[in-house]
């Protein structure tokens, strides 16, 4: 019984939950506050996404003629519980212990792959060709970042496994736990480049500009969620804030998961330090210094570069084990 | 809670931008100068939107030709309630120099509720950042 309640909890309110939205929210806001002040302007205060929110939550809602309404309608939703769900598989060490059985990692690898499928079920449903062609670019984005997520994720785990004297471990509170007894992977040499094609995957995952061919608002004008007001642009809005969570929160307890010591504050704002660097690194700055790709490089960029580095760190694992 | 709703509302303003047979000069004003890049009323909590659909404050610009007066009427039902209109440019008031042409079928004001009138021609930045300013208020009052 007692187990039960603490998954509610973890689910609805601490590290999932509410707790996740206003973290993600809070970040955002201040990814968008460093952009501006990256191109010299004064830039929107920090807690302007949870305005934004507020204010969607009070617009009329519109649903285009030719929608297919329950998909339209559930699309947002699917986002939402689906990234509530892999904020509570993601260990934040000395805070949160995360669950503690084997494969939780694969189940976040296919969990992480909800957002980008409720966006193309709500872009097909809209009957928008806006949409549509969202839908499509959405997809081949997804094709072309899983595979360097997949082979970043496999090198981690074959790193820890052998270490540990198995083949592969795919729990990641047992990654966590064997880097905090042998040093954070950030500090191995064989696992610089892995973490570079993290790096690089982040972007593409989060749809921000180099990478943001699906949504370019300045060529195809939002694509899947053009259609969306309302409560269903609001419930997209709380999604990509909680992806932010997810994927952040993967970086880091799959690379440098150290805790600063036993208080549970100090570590929780260590976790939050940790995170705003990471976005700063891989979101903020890449967003205001470059311009959108074509879809046909990016494809190109992510089969290659990504790629090729996850796949010299795995080789160099398997030849240390 | 009403009211405090409403008064957390009015800060995320997001703009959409309609060009109703515009010569292109307020538009360049809106683009380049004086919302994002330079004056920066993101500030405010302003951001343009791709889509009418996100839209809280519509700004339209040009005479209302008669090519593009039905898409200007249907984007405009298109945009969700509660919404403010500013009409930027002397365009949309008179005609400015299309006046008396035979291609347009404006004043706007005779189709769409215009809430705010920027005149200028172009205006000058800091003109439609104050007309903005001002649809915010209105916006306020319907939300």
């Amino acid at each position: 019984m007692t187990d039960i309640v603490k998954l509610i909890f973890d689910l609805l309110i601490f590290p999932g939950g509410l707790f996740a939205v206003a973290f993600g929210l809070f970040l955002m806001g201040i990814d968008r506050k460093i952009a501006a002040r990256l191109q010299r302007r004064v830039g929107p205060p920090v807690y302007q996404p949870f305005i934004d929110l507020v204010k969607l939550t009070r617009k009329e809602i519109v649903v285009p003629e030719t929608a297919h309404l329950q998909a339209f309608r559930l699309a947002p939703l699917l986002g939402v519980a689906g990234m509530m769900a892999a904020v509570l598989l993601i260990p934040i060490a000395g805070v949160y212990q995360g669950f503690e059985h084997s494969g939780d990692l694969l189940v976040l690898l296919y969990l992480l792959s909800l957002p980008a499928i409720a966006l193309m079920i709500g872009g097909s449903a809209s009957s928008s060709p806006f949409g549509a062609i969202g839908f499509s670019r959405e997809m081949v984005m997804m094709m072309s970042y899983e595979l360097p997520l997949l082979l970043v994720l496999l090198t981690v785990a074959l790193k820890v496994g052998l270490a540990t004297g198995g083949i592969a471990t795919f729990s990641l509170s047992e990654i966590v736990q064997f880097q905090l007894e042998n040093g954070a992977l950030l500090f191995d040499y064989t696992m610089l480049p892995a973490l570079l094609a993290f790096l690089v995957f982040i972007p593409g995952n989060m749809g921000v500009v180099p990478f943001d061919i699906p949504e370019a608002e300045t060529e195809i004008v939002e694509g899947p969620i053009l259609e969306y007001s309302g409560t269903g642009l609001a419930l997209f809005k709380l999604m990509t804030s909680l992806k932010v969570v997810v994927v952040l929160g993967l970086a880091i307890a799959l690379f440098f998961p150290t805790p600063l010591g036993e208080n549970f504050l100090l570590n929780l704002l260590w976790f939050f330090l940790k995170c705003l660097v990471l976005m700063v690194i891989s979101i903020t700055v890449v967003r205001t210094s470059t311009g959108r790709v074509r879809m046909d490089q990016a494809f190109k960029f992510y089969l290659k570069y990504p790629t090729v580095l996850a796949l010299i760190s795995l080789v160099l694992t398997l030849l240390q084990g | 809670m009403k009211k405090l709703l409403q008064k957390i509302a009015k800060k995320s303003p997001w703009l959409y931008r309609i060009n109703a047979g515009s010569c292109n000069g307020c538009d360049v004003e809106l683009a380049t100068t004086a919302c994002i890049p330079r004056y920066d009323v993101e500030r405010l909590g302003c951001k343009y939107c791709g889509s009418p659909k996100h839209a809280d404050i519509v700004l339209i610009t040009g005479p209302l030709t008669a090519r593009v007066k039905e898409k200007v009427l249907r984007l405009y039902d298109e945009i969700p309630n509660p919404k403010v209109t500013v009409a930027i440019g002397v365009c949309p008031i008179s005609g400015g120099v299309f006046r008396d042409s035979y291609a347009i079928t404006g004043p706007i004001d005779k189709f769409i509720p215009v809430d705010v009138n920027v005149p200028g021609c172009p205006p000058r930045p800091q003109a439609i950042i104050d007309g903005i300013v001002e649809a915010i208020k209105i916006w306020e009052t319907r939300l």
